[in-house]
């Protein structure tokens, strides 16, 4: 047993924070939050602080990435110094690039790339507190920036993690369940016609574990979905 | 501003029609259904459904009017940045006098720096834009203040039928030249013409209420006897 590992996981049907295993965290989007930027989100998801900022469609530079038949996408993730309780060395790392590949694999399948040729769309997330599961609000922040900029999509995107803790099939992990949980499986998807657009695992399930755990996700993006789009409406006074 | 009330806000992948309708910009055809692919009003007639955005950059379409900044010249043209994602080119046909390319440089008509006021004349499919000074009202702007507001309020500072710009340059007395890309530029007594920007920039604020028109006129009015 790993130092800090707690000895059960999952007491009298309840997790450690006292959410039950089908629970979310509470999550709270916000369109339009930053000035400069063109669309912006932040999304504050349990222990999770993520902002979104998205410009453009923009010029490309340099100059030799524009493709001349359809816009290109550059998502960055980046985490904050002080995002997690140990400074984290800033700077782009081995992490946080594949993070942004895989962000951007998420997202550019619901843009309309094709309407502007020789430009780009360029996303930023910036963690500015990790609690497990940046990943999945970073996409969920980063849609609702694409949204909030007037770009033209064919549905938000988003994303939801499942997991396995102590022998049990869970939704959405917190930093303890991560650290020393048996396996998490990220998620986003297209809500409109059930396309999945991120999915990765780390750690073990078996087949039918997999199964649950990538239905209680879907279920998890639903809600995270009706969220965004509430978020939108706010951003104009709400109907 | 009655209608602006029955029009519905839309989100990206919202179904907005079915069937066989017309479609306009900011919707796309999904299979049998019509969605919305941009944030946005939704302008729904009997057999066309379109997405009024709220927000995005400014897309140059032809015909439109724009201020535009030079910012390069070389011997056959200018480059004139739009506040867009494209710039634009002007050749020096499309200038409102006759230039003899071979004979005069460039540089002495308009420099790096320069505003105009100019209309969109074509964009070719690979998306160059080219805009021209040949038409009447285009010019180049001396003077007065540039403010840039966001393109998608543009049409809400016109208003229907220029009514809101038309009252706004009534009232304050000074010349204002708004562009479809964002950018308006005024001139004028100084004190009117920072009347001018408060007007607009809660024009640009408050775009999506109804009734923006009387509640400017009585805060311009006001501020005017302030002075």
């Amino acid at each position: 047993m790993k130092i800090g590992q707690p000895e059960k996981f999952i007491i009298d049907g309840k997790r450690l924070d006292g959410r039950k295993p089908d629970e979310m965290r509470e999550v709270k989007i916000q369109a339009g939050v930053l000035k400069r930027a063109d669309g912006s989100a932040l999304v504050e998801w349990g222990g999770n602080k993520v902002i979104a900022a998205c410009y453009g469609p923009r010029e490309v530079h340099p100059r030799h990435l524009a493709k001349s038949d359809k816009a290109i996408l550059r998502c960055t993730y980046n985490m904050a110094p002080f995002s997690v309780s140990d400074r984290k060395r800033p700077g782009p790392d081995r992490r946080s690039v594949e993070i942004s590949k895989v962000t951007r694999l998420a997202l550019e399948p619901v843009i309309f790339t094709n309407l502007y040729p020789r430009t780009t769309i360029d996303v930023f997330i910036e963690v500015l507190q990790a609690n497990a599961g940046t990943r999945c609000t970073g996409i969920t922040a980063a849609s609702v920036a694409l949204a909030d900029a007037g770009i033209p999509m064919r549905d938000l995107v988003p994303a939801c993690a499942a997991g396995k803790v102590g022998g049990e099939v869970v939704l959405d992990l917190f930093d303890i369940e991560d650290n020393y949980g048996e396996a998490d499986l990220p998620v986003a998807l297209i809500p409109k016609n059930n396309e999945i657009t991120l999915l990765q695992m780390d750690g073990n399930f078996t087949k039918k574990e997999f199964e649950k755990a990538l239905d209680l996700a879907i279920q998890g993006c639903m809600k995270i979905y009706e969220l965004q789009k509430g978020a939108l409406r706010e951003r104009y006074g709400g109907e | 501003m009655k209608d602006n009330l029955s029009r519905r806000m839309v989100i990206p992948g919202e179904v907005v029609a079915e069937g066989d309708v017309n479609l306009g910009s900011g919707v796309y055809r999904e299979g049998d259904k019509v969605c919305a692919s941009i944030m946005g009003l939704l302008e729904k007639r009997k057999s066309f459904v379109k997405v009024i955005p709220l927000t995005g950059r400014y897309i140059p379409k032809v015909g439109d009017f724009v201020i535009g900044k030079v910012t390069d010249v070389n011997l056959t043209h200018w480059y004139v940045d739009i506040n867009s994602a494209y710039n634009a080119i002007l050749n020096p046909r499309d200038y409102f006098r006759d230039i003899d390319a071979f004979q005069t440089s460039l540089l002495k008509i308009l420099a790096p720096g320069d505003m105009i006021f100019a209309v969109v004349r074509e964009i070719t499919p690979t998306k160059k834009v080219y805009i021209a000074m040949t038409n009447r009202g285009a010019r180049l702007l001396r003077g007065g203040r540039l403010l840039t507001i966001n393109p998608a309020k543009v049409p809400r500072v016109i208003g229907r039928k220029s009514s809101m710009i038309s009252m706004i340059k009534k009232e304050v007395k000074c010349s204002i030249l708004v562009g479809q890309n964002g950018r308006i530029w005024i001139k004028g007594k100084p004190e009117l013409v920072e009347i001018a920007v408060k007007a607009i920039k809660r024009i640009e604020r408050e775009a999506h209420l109804s009734g923006l028109t009387d509640s400017i006129k009585s805060m311009i009015i006001e501020e005017r006897e302030k002075l």
